[in-house]
């Protein structure tokens, strides 16, 4: 009973905190237009650009929140990691270039597949994406290159997003939790936003029971989740 | 034509309405964060300032006192244009307007771009502070 009462907090929290997103995507669909009325020049990949990303937050939330009541089957099959990084780019590819934020992907080497939910996975990582890329401009001295990036630690296949932001610790992920619905920038010294991205891969990482983490790669800090290795189709 | 310093901290936002004020004359320096921003006026003194409150690291509070400890800076126009709802401000605003010189308070989801530009003209043929 306790626990459907904190899960269903956290989920109103949650839903608090995409709803305050969401207010970004539609503030800036709103200004475009006029600022395009007025000057004759509306910019409408840049519009659609902006609605594709509130439309896709929304898609990830509605996933989690599918996954978490057990709604979506949550199949677990044998997933490249790589291949999911690479999805992933292309889905952010046209939002990092609306913020001018360079996505590079470093998913060389032979890491094989991990068990897990290829969908979910991908969610979690565009959602984490989309979060970093918004914030990036914004922070001192930014370096506007974020990196998809894959690599082995000793629990597993690290998956991630990595940038030179050192205000990413594991400090400000655990007191952005805490905030989340009850700030408006839960996250203050990583984003401006309400950092719903971060929350709902947070979500939906949890619903495949996963954990979202702070993690390091080539001296970049990052979030990323740590995948188990599928032995079985290595052997294949 | 103003001189006018943009805090805003999304960069696509920025992009739209430093457009939008450029075309009606005006030249703007879009500043992401506060620091930014007092590096850009002491660059050039602006004739107006528009600044949103959540910034990453410092919020625009702070940014305002430091901005208004510097005397040179003390008579330069403010206004606030921001997510954080006007609810929010009930108790401390007219403190913080006195304090901090504060022109326009403008809540940005529900403030259109020409409300904005009236609100940057007004304040440039005044020096009174208007309330919330």
């Amino acid at each position: 009973m306790a626990d459907r009462e904190q899960t269903s907090v956290l989920s109103q929290q949650l839903l608090l905190s995409v709803a305050e997103q969401l207010k970004l995507p539609l503030l800036q669909l709103a200004r475009q237009a006029e600022i395009g009325q007025l000057t004759k020049k509306p910019d409408l990949q840049a519009m659609q650009a902006t609605a594709d990303t509130a439309l896709r937050m929304l898609d990830n939330y509605v996933l989690g929140v599918r996954m978490a009541l057990d709604q979506y089957q949550l199949e677990l099959e044998p997933v490249s990691v790589s291949a999911v990084l690479y999805d992933s780019g292309q889905e952010l590819s046209r939002l990092a270039r609306n913020y001018g934020v360079d996505l590079e992907l470093h998913i060389g080497g032979r890491f094989g597949t991990v068990m897990a939910n290829r969908v979910g996975l991908q969610s979690a990582l565009v959602s984490l994406g989309a979060a970093l890329i918004e914030a990036l401009p914004a922070l001192e001295q930014p370096q506007l290159k974020l990196q998809l990036a894959t690599h082995r630690c000793r629990y597993g296949i690290v998956a991630g997003l990595y940038t030179d932001t050192q205000q990413l610790t594991t400090e400000a992920l655990r007191h952005g939790r805490q905030l989340m619905g009850g700030s408006r920038q839960p996250l203050m010294d990583v984003t401006h936003t309400a950092g719903a991205g971060v929350f709902i891969a947070d979500s939906i990482l949890k619903a495949m029971q996963l954990k979202l983490q702070v993690s390091r790669h080539n001296g970049l800090f990052g979030l990323g989740t740590v995948l188990l290795p599928n032995h079985q189709m290595q052997l294949v | 034509m103003a001189h006018i310093i943009l805090i805003e901290p999304d960069r696509v936002l920025a992009a739209t309405y430093k457009q939008g004020l450029e075309a009606s004359g005006n030249s703007v320096v879009m500043c992401a964060s506060a620091q930014a921003a007092i590096f850009a006026a002491d660059e050039k003194r602006p004739d107006v300032i528009v600044s949103e409150l959540q910034l990453i690291g410092h919020s625009g509070i702070e940014f305002l006192y430091e901005f208004r400890s510097y005397t040179e800076w003390q008579t330069i126009p403010v206004l606030i244009h921001t997510q954080v709802p006007p609810a929010e401000f009930s108790n401390s605003w007219s403190l913080l307007r006195d304090e901090l010189g504060i022109h326009e308070y403008m809540y940005k989801p529900l403030t259109s771009f020409q409300q904005l530009q009236r609100s940057i003209a007004a304040c440039l043929n005044s020096t009174i502070p208007v309330s919330v």
